[in-house]
């Protein structure tokens, strides 16, 4: 319950965030519900290992900055480690902080496995360059995540402008639009998409907000961690 | 390890809003929707060997209200051959739509984002057999987050054995799944009843479930229906089974048999709903598959579809995005029947009406005030003569009949046999 509490709590400080911005509000076009309730994962999980994740394609790179400002190659960050990567943008009142809450738990519930240690990492890019600079990052980050807090590493990332950003967006099919086009400071149309992405860089799942469980992502991770190096 | 997730509850008490979980209403629960108006219909035409340009279409069909165009056709984007088109469906962003042809196992991925009301072939997946070890007969395209499920017909040797295979959204071979044989399902409940048959796939997240049915082999379903029907050894070659999967692992949990051909698939939508129905198209019987109250997965017969006795194969169904009612044709009388399923272990006809000689695909709105009906079935299979109607025809549903909009001759218009819809809006792309 305490954790439950807290991550209310920081879901609330997301929400209030630079000032939130509702992302689906159009009555036209909504994505599918996100799961609600206690009972939303209801549901028996296999065990890690009794199942495959095929790799569904390379996970696509680029420059990307990084909290401190410094740039990053997406591509070599995201091999090494197993990795849970999620496009966000820190104005979102809805989707975004539901996801990213769920990723802060997935966080927690990893400390169970301490031998995931520095094999998992967590990559959380913003699509909303304009407003969400590095600085704008890490604040957000610290809303989720201390350093040294002992959990898995979680990195919060943004793109230099649009141009550096169009072509890791398309790579990741991740359609990124404002609610109304003449408000560049309003919500952003898209839905959600989070990748968990193998040591070689493969993308071996893909999650909307139906299926980020933290615990089935978290199975999803411990079969990846069993596999062999041949697998 | 049954468990639950708690974290969301501290979501709902900050009083977010949430879309309602419906669809306009068959499409996969992971795309977004259309809830208002849709301004589009696409629908994926058989050519006709010497009617037109003979080939395969998608034909997109302007039903916006006010609009000059309105009930007519607007655009035309033909694929140059004769593929046996039947389903298809969006990808999960709903960029693209995909189309499969039964007969050479292609698949054509149309671009429905640039422009929703032309779209454009943009790619075309021509070694679906090399790739997949051997499967044919794509038969459906369903979204799942970053990828296409495509469950599939038959196998190169052109029997009933065949698989659900699953793509990129970039159009890059996923992973084959087979569908297991009695052999291979003896360890779970039903197994015995497992015949390899495909037809459907749907998932139910929240459930961590997928179901499939079953219908028949690339030997049967292109084969004219006379010589089928004829042929008491031919009549053996249909699927007769339902399984319930574990779809997260992708593997069969439970096999049901339901005789007679379980065709298409139509999960509930409400949350606190596990069930789904079927029809079988040889026992003209709407079967509810449901997880009862012990968490175990049931199937049963619920209600007849027509008189069984005059075979008046139960085709495609449509539940309404509230669960309350369903709507079943049967091709060989070309009727609708519309049920109230309110109960959904005793649904109750409350209405019928005869769309055409012939009737196969059923579509509806989100807000269930509209029906657009599609004629075609399969080439080999459909009537001939007058008896050959080949129409879209669009109907308003006030909840006690149907009543008229408009109708498209595809004869007449020379596009070929009409089968699978799907809807379009521009304010999915608008921004």
């Amino acid at each position: 319950m305490a954790r439950t509490l807290v991550l209310a709590s920081a879901l609330l400080a997301a929400a209030c965030f630079a000032g939130a911005a509702s992302a689906h509000d159009d009555a036209y076009a909504k994505p599918s519900a996100p799961p609600s309730g206690a009972a939303a994962f209801a549901f028996t999980l296999p065990e890690p290992g009794s199942y495959r994740l095929p790799p569904i394609r390379a996970a696509a790179g680029g420059q990307v900055l990084a909290e401190d400002g410094s740039r990053i190659d997406l591509a070599a960050l995201l091999r090494g480690s197993i990795t849970v990567f999620s496009f966000i943008y820190t104005r979102c009142a809805d989707i975004c902080p539901d996801a990213t809450m769920r990723l802060a738990d997935l966080r927690e519930r990893a400390r169970r496995y301490p031998a995931l240690g520095d094999g998992l990492r967590l990559v959380s890019m913003s699509f909303d360059p304009s407003h969400d600079t590095p600085s704008v990052m890490r604040d957000y980050g610290a809303l989720w995540r201390t350093s040294g807090d002992g959990g898995a590493e979680w990195r919060f990332l943004t793109a230099a402008g649009r141009p550096q950003l169009a072509p890791i967006l398309a790579a990741y099919d991740q359609a990124v639009a404002p609610v109304d086009p003449k408000d560049p400071t309003g919500g952003l149309d898209h839905i959600l998409r989070v990748f968990l992405i193998d040591r070689a860089g493969q993308i071996r799942n893909v999650y909307s907000m139906d299926f980020l469980d933290p615990e089935l992502v978290l199975t999803d991770i411990l079969t990846l961690a069993g596999e062999s190096a041949g697998d | 390890m049954l468990r639950t997730s708690c974290t969301i509850a501290g979501l709902l008490s900050l009083g977010v809003a949430l879309p309602a979980a419906a669809d306009e209403t068959c499409l996969s629960p992971y795309m977004a929707k259309i809830t208002g108006h849709e301004d589009y219909v696409y629908v994926w035409t058989l050519g006709v060997d010497g009617l037109g340009d003979g080939s395969d279409k998608l034909v997109t069909i302007d039903v916006r209200e006010g609009s000059p165009t309105s009930g007519k056709v607007i655009d035309v984007d033909s694929v140059g051959s004769r593929n046996e088109a039947h389903h298809g469906g969006f990808t999960d962003d709903r960029r693209q739509f995909w189309a499969t042809g039964l007969d050479t196992s292609t698949i054509f991925i149309f671009d429905v984002a640039s422009d929703p009301a032309n779209p454009k072939l943009v790619r075309t997946i021509d070694d679906f057999e090399e790739k997949t070890g051997g499967v044919v007969g794509p038969h459906g395209a369903y979204a799942l987050p970053g990828r296409m499920m495509i469950p599939a017909l038959s196998n190169r040797d052109g029997t009933g054995r065949t698989a659900i295979v699953e793509y990129s959204n970039q159009g890059e071979f996923v992973a084959t799944h087979w569908m297991p044989t009695a052999a291979e399902a003896k360890k779970i409940p039903g197994g015995e009843h497992a015949d390899g048959y495909g037809y459907d796939v749907r998932v139910l997240p929240r459930k961590n479930v997928m179901l499939t049915s079953s219908f028949a082999g690339r030997e049967n379903y292109m084969r004219p229906f006379g010589e089928v029907a004829g042929d008491p050894e031919a009549m053996k070659k249909f699927g007769g089974s339902m399984i319930i999967w574990d779809f997260h692992a992708r593997t069969p949990k439970k096999v049901f048999q339901v005789p007679g051909v379980p065709l298409e698939v139509r999960w509930a939508w409400g949350e606190d709903k596990a069930h789904a129905f079927t029809s079988t198209a040889l026992t003209s019987q709407l079967w509810l598959v449901y997880e009862d109250d012990g968490g175990e997965w049931q199937a049963k017969a619920v209600a007849d579809i027509g008189d069984p006795q005059k075979l008046p194969v139960p085709v495609d169904i449509s539940l309404s995005a509230d669960d309350k009612t369903l709507f079943a044709n049967t091709f060989m009388d070309g009727m609708t029947r519309v049920y109230d399923v309110s109960d959904p272990h005793a649904p109750k006809q409350i209405y019928e009406k005869k769309i055409g000689t012939q009737v196969n695909m059923v579509s509806q709105s989100w807000d269930g005030q509209r029906l657009y009906y599609t004629s075609s079935l399969l080439a080999n299979w459909d009537k001939s003569g007058a008896d050959n109607e080949q129409f879209l025809k669009a109907y308003s549903w006030n909840g006690k009949e149907l009543a008229p909009r408009f109708e498209i001759d595809f004869t007449g218009e020379e596009l070929g046999r009409p089968h699978m819809m799907a809807f379009g809006a521009a304010s999915l792309y608008a921004n």
